[in-house]
């Protein structure tokens, strides 16, 4: 994404802190329809997706004034607010409706293959070097988690390996990808 | 209970990845929730993992987001009550707008007049009023978005807590109010409640006078309070201080 929409993204949210209900609107009409990508990936139901949005754009309303730029672009922000609220829902939900199937194995497409969205990823971007430089697993296994919510138990299901074995392999997935990005 | 807190450098960062990553499990997410509020090294890690990660973001497709979607929003905004921090600062985008507009400036002649006489006679109101108005107002959100409470503090340094919405306290437990106002010292409890109903009076003695942007927040602790003189449970909800108006 380029730094342009990173600006306007900081100074919509600038806007909506000073009460500007359009500035909210116009960061609708430029995040919404990805935003609404984002969340469908990890709650797999469309109208579930567009919950999250909804809650997401409320709090972005709220919370607009406490938003400091220091500490993070923000589209990094908005999507932080998505992706909280987005987990919440599927953590919470699943406790209630998913509890024996694992998330992933619904509706596979060719677009949710962990591969696939990688390759996707800018061919400059640190993470897509970073992320190639793993090995194919571990690889997948953190994608599955970020972009489709696979829990632990999901990954240790998928992977057929223990739980307790997951954790500790994910763990130091995440430190060699930390060591590579810097 | 063993000490969640990670220690070595690398446990810390691989936590705030798994935070990033939606990977903590619900025992340990308020501690973490926590964390990212008191713990300035710790929400610095998650924002540079959401830094790192968000290019995957990128890769969604976009969804159709109409204006059915977006009406949804501004009804959800319309019946909330709008933060105390916008209506303060909205004020002079309106004023502007009036500064060029002719018929305001002709009903302003007249209202001008009979103001100076409506003064006149509520001077003394407002003084008698004035020390009985607070200095600064938090509203305390729920996770939902929903007002739970709201902590006023006064000029003469007093301070109370009024609830708007029901709190369930489960047997042998009890909420406890925190103020956090300088992120080096962390969290102070300033109240314990069995019962969450009406009003109480917030001990505010001793702490520095609150300011705006100071954080409160309430939390689920054993009945005694938090044994370890920090948030240890779940965040019921927390707001922001503002000046009152």
């Amino acid at each position: 994404m380029t730094t342009r929409v990173a600006i306007d993204c900081d100074d919509l949210i600038r806007a909506c802190a000073l009460g500007d209900r359009s500035a909210l609107r116009a960061l609708y009409e430029l995040e919404a329809s990805r935003m609404i990508g984002v969340a469908q990936r990890l709650l797999r139901r469309r109208a579930l997706a567009e919950e999250a949005v909804q809650d997401a754009f409320v709090s972005i309303w709220h919370k607009a004034s406490t938003f400091d730029a220091a500490r993070g672009g923000g589209r990094t922000w908005v999507y932080a607010i998505l992706r909280h609220r987005a987990l919440n829902m599927l953590r919470g939900e699943r406790r209630l409706e998913f509890s024996d199937a694992p998330i992933g194995e619904e509706q596979a497409s060719e677009d949710d293959d962990p591969e696939t969205i990688v390759t996707q990823l800018s061919d400059k971007a640190a993470l897509r070097r970073c992320l190639q430089g793993l090995a194919a697993d571990r690889r997948a296994a953190i994608v599955l988690a970020y972009v489709h919510g696979l829990s632990h138990s999901d990954l240790a299901i998928k992977l057929g390996m223990p739980l307790g074995t997951v954790k500790s392999w994910l763990r130091r997935s995440l430190i060699s990808l930390r060591e590579c990005m810097g | 209970m063993t000490d969640p807190v990670p220690t070595s450098e690398e446990e810390r960062d691989a936590r705030a990845a798994e935070y990033v990553l939606g990977l903590v499990e619900a025992n340990d997410l308020p501690h973490l929730e926590t964390m990212m509020e008191t713990d300035v090294d710790f929400a610095r890690r998650v924002g540079a993992w959401r830094q790192r990660l968000g290019a995957l973001d990128e890769t969604a497709a976009g969804g159709q987001a109409g204006d059915a979607l977006w009406s949804r929003i501004e009804t959800a905004l319309g019946s909330s009550v709008a933060p105390t921090v916008s209506r303060v600062s909205a004020a002079p985008l309106r004023w502007m707008a009036l500064w060029d507009s002719l018929p305001f400036w002709r009903g302003a002649g007249l209202s001008a007049a009979m103001a100076a006489l409506l003064l006149a006679f509520g001077m003394g109101y407002f003084m008698h009023q004035a020390n009985r108005q607070p200095v600064l107002v938090a509203v305390l959100m729920t996770d939902q978005n929903e007002a739970a409470a709201v902590v006023r503090a006064f000029a003469d340094g007093r301070a109370e807590l009024q609830t708007i919405k029901p709190i369930a306290i489960p047997p042998g437990r009890a909420v406890e109010i925190w103020t956090l106002w300088d992120r080096a010292i962390g969290p102070k409890s300033i109240g314990l409640i069995q019962n969450v109903s009406g009003k109480i009076d917030l001990r505010l003695d001793g702490l520095p006078r609150p300011t705006a942007g100071q954080l409160f927040e309430m939390t689920l602790e054993p009945a005694t309070g938090s044994p370890i003189g920090r948030p240890t449970g779940p965040i019921l909800n927390k707001g922001n201080a503002a000046v009152a108006l």
